[in-house]
């Protein structure tokens, strides 16, 4: 029974992931040609397509898309390299990993609400210079945030994903073989006489990009067709794509669904090429940089670029605190006057207010995220049995599709995924929602189990199995036990992801389940900064707990056990 | 003049607890052996030789190189070389690759000319091409070896260089790294626990103990 449940796991996680991603691809393909049942429409043709040709500033959505996806994660990734590079063998590599780990959990609509704060007119950046340098006694004109071109979406964006590309880079030479081998090699070319800057890139970067390839893919795939950032910091005439396709799909004009779908599409096309343009660079500049590395140049300004690198890394990290600090006092505030650093009074008053309105939302946000981590966590520990009890890894195949969701756009296929669940299932909008976040939570979980699982070591399974224990037994009380810690983990990830997802939410339920994402996002532009600090610190707090119990509860057991 | 690396009152210390004091000075074309079990802190000496000595260790004392005084002098600028148990050959790179990166930078056409030569002497005439992980245990030692020396060192270290070749092989590799200091007349010092190392050597030999 046990190895039958196990035997066909990697299957069924097949179809979990397949059919939503897939279905919903091809029925935003169906509504883009025009056949939508549901409308009574079936005269299939191109016009969806044309409408869409003929959006005024198309062309500028598509480019403010563009170049808000690309410039965000060249920026976060030429961070990352840079702060690899200059610590790489040094203490504060750990320290930067401790002060930006726990930055992960914040959810990209918290973050982009802090942001939006730090950079507008009356945001601390300008509290922090006035009056005494800028001279201003009054809350300036600003462009900031919505500005036209972008520039607080690409700020955001970079802000956000700088600490995660930086994690998984840590993560990749955190494994004991591989990060082994690239810190001995970069002491090699240290005693060939390269400084240590010039051996990061000319010895470590070469083994360890093809680490950080999915990493980037998928913050180059997220930023070009996110939708929270751009809706709390980006320009409104035009918005980037994939909010003016949301706002369509929204629309009470059904005729403008033709038209979304055919922008979905757009937008899938856009990433897509984004993601190839991308590797192709990678080629070009493999190409061009393949006589550098043998070259012997072995320094190439190391001091005047360590320092720069020191500054633009404590700019980037004060930023982030500042940003964090504002948003909270914020959240805080009664009367704040504008130079004033400080509010003159911190109050209560906004989170009593709140926690009036938010039981709902919250009640809904912890149940779908319970739920989602639960069955993304079980789906994946069988996976990852049966890879075990097989013998062999699960197919590249298998692979690709648990990382599909994290490579194409959600916006693309979460309509179509919304209209099929609406055929099937319209009663019980909650079952759509879980399905939904699972597609989104499920390539995380995975990534954060599967090496420690493949590090257990096997000696115990099998002293256990000669000892006459069945599968099943074995992995019930050998494993799992073994597994604690990274299972809490695992858990507390899944539940931040799934906290912060907005639109399966919102698209899944048909907007009548209100999470605490929701809910921030809805706030964020309209409503008070006071009440939509609150949302956006309530945001970053429920991850939080999360993460403070699965280092917690493990030191608790642990002790207990050994007493 | 004679090249020398020469090691002045040297005490190292892993947590307040001493290791090892060492005072000694090599000529360049001889190669002094520090034997010891492990723990003692035979790597941790080179390390602090090269300058990379991990933050939980301290240690006293000089280090002088051509008359020179490099305590203070950051890792790549001390011109040392180092081989290790590992080949540690650069894996995104082929074995010409390998040794032109540890080259001076120069013309094109010489360090190409000078990289087959060097492959020739140590019996690897045609694999400048190959892949590094495509050699066998002992072609990669050598290529180990021609990368480190054509970095042009003025000393040489070796963390146990052979312990990972088996019998022949060894000392085979190790006749040959010998042969090439000496050619070279360069300082080296060599960690080992292997005796035959140490006897092949024909140079001074320091045994440490493990300090309790």
């Amino acid at each position: 029974m046990f190895t039958q449940i196990v035997k066909y796991s990697p299957k069924f996680l097949l179809v979990v992931l397949i059919f939503p991603v897939l279905g919903g691809l091809i029925s935003v393909l169906l509504q883009a040609l025009g056949w939508a049942p549901a409308l009574e429409q079936y005269n299939v043709g191109l016009h969806g397509f044309n409408a869409l040709m003929h959006t005024p500033g198309l062309s500028q959505m598509v480019v403010l898309s563009i170049t808000t996806g690309l410039v965000s994660t060249l920026f976060a990734l030429m961070m990352t390299l840079m702060i690899l590079a200059a610590f790489f063998n040094s203490v504060w590599l750990n320290r930067i990993q401790r002060l930006l780990g726990p930055l992960l959990v914040i959810p990209h609509a918290a973050a982009a609400i802090a942001v939006g704060f730090l950079i507008a007119p009356s945001g601390m950046l300008s509290r922090l210079v006035s009056p005494w340098l800028s001279g201003w006694d009054l809350a300036p004109q600003g462009m900031f945030p919505h500005d036209a071109y972008g520039i607080s979406i690409i700020i955001g964006l970079t802000l956000k994903e700088l600490p995660f590309l930086l994690l998984m880079a840590l993560g990749a030479l955190a494994q004991p073989e591989f990060g082994k081998k690239l810190h001995q090699q970069h002491k090699v070319a240290l005693n060939l006489g390269y400084c240590s800057l010039t051996a990061f890139f000319k010895v470590t970067l070469p083994s360890l990009y093809p680490l950080l390839r999915l990493p980037v893919l998928s913050v180059l795939a997220y930023a070009s067709a996110s939708v929270e950032m751009p809706l709390i910091l980006g320009p409104n005439t035009p918005p980037t794509l994939a909010v003016a396709i949301m706002h369509w799909f929204n629309d009470v004009d059904l005729a403008l669904r033709t038209k979304a779908s055919a922008a979905a599409l757009l937008q899938l096309a856009l990433t897509g090429g984004l993601v190839v343009l991308w590797l192709a660079g990678e080629k070009v500049i493999k190409r061009l940089f393949c006589d550098f590395l043998t070259n012997g140049k072995r320094e190439y300004g190391g001091v005047f670029w360590q320092k720069i690198i020191v500054v633009l890394t404590t700019l980037a990290a004060s930023f982030i605190f500042v940003a964090l600090i504002g948003l909270v006092m914020w959240s805080f505030a009664g009367f704040w006057r504008f130079p004033a650093v400080m509010p003159e009074q911190f109050v209560w008053s906004h989170y009593q207010l709140a926690l009036i309105q938010i039981s709902n939302p919250l009640i809904n946000t912890l149940a779908i995220g319970i739920v989602t981590t639960v069955c993304a966590v079980i789906l994946t520990l069988l996976c990852l049995e049966s890879e075990q009890l097989n013998a062999k890894p699960l197919s590249r195949f298998t692979y690709l599709i648990i990382y599909l969701p994290l490579l194409i756009p959600g916006i693309s296929f979460l309509f179509g995924l919304v209209w099929l669940q609406q055929l099937i299932n319209s009663k019980t909008v909650f079952f759509n929602v879980i399905l939904s976040h699972l597609l989104f939570v499920l390539p995380y979980v995975f990534l954060s189990l599967t090496s420690s699982y493949r590090r257990l070591e096997p000696r115990f399974s099998h002293v256990a199995a000669s000892l006459g224990a069945s599968p099943c037994k074995v992995f019930f009380q050998v494993k799992l036990p073994q597994l604690f810690a990274p299972i809490l983990i695992a858990v507390a990830l899944g539940l931040a992801i799934s906290f912060g997802q907005y639109l399966p939410t919102l698209l899944s339920s048909g907007g009548r389940i209100t999470t605490i994402t929701t809910e921030a996002v809805a706030l964020a532009n309209g409503a008070s900064r006071r009440t939509s600090a609150v949302y956006a610190v309530l945001q970053m707090v429920l991850p939080l707990i999360g993460f403070i119990l699965a280092w917690v509860l493990p030191k608790y057991f642990f002790k207990s056990a050994r007493l | 003049m004679q090249s020398s690396l020469q090691i002045k009152n040297l005490q190292l210390f892993r947590q307040n607890e001493q290791l090892l004091s060492v005072n000694e000075q090599v000529v360049g074309g001889d190669i002094l052996t520090i034997m010891g079990p492990s723990g003692s802190g035979k790597s941790s000496l080179l390390n602090w030789i090269t300058g990379t000595l991990a933050s939980s260790f301290k240690a006293s004392g000089e280090i002088w190189l051509d008359g020179i005084n490099i305590d203070k002098t950051p890792t790549h600028l001390r011109h040392i070389g180092v081989l290790y148990q590992d080949a540690l050959l650069f894996s995104h790179l082929s074995v010409e690759g390998n040794i032109a990166f540890a080259m001076p930078k120069g013309n094109k056409k010489e360090r190409i000319e000078k990289i087959e030569h060097a492959l020739e002497q140590v019996g690897l005439k045609g694999l400048k091409d190959r892949h590094p992980d495509n050699l066998s245990g002992g072609q990669q030692a050598r290529v180990a070896l021609l990368r480190m020396l054509l970095s042009e060192p003025k000393a040489i270290l070796l963390d146990e260089p052979f312990s990972k070749l088996d019998t022949q092989l060894r000392v085979d590799i190790r006749q040959l790294v010998f042969d090439q200091i000496r050619d070279h007349k360069l300082p080296a010092i060599m960690v080992t626990h292997d005796h035959s190392d140490a006897e092949a050597a024909k140079g001074k030999v320091i045994t440490l103990d493990l300090i309790r």
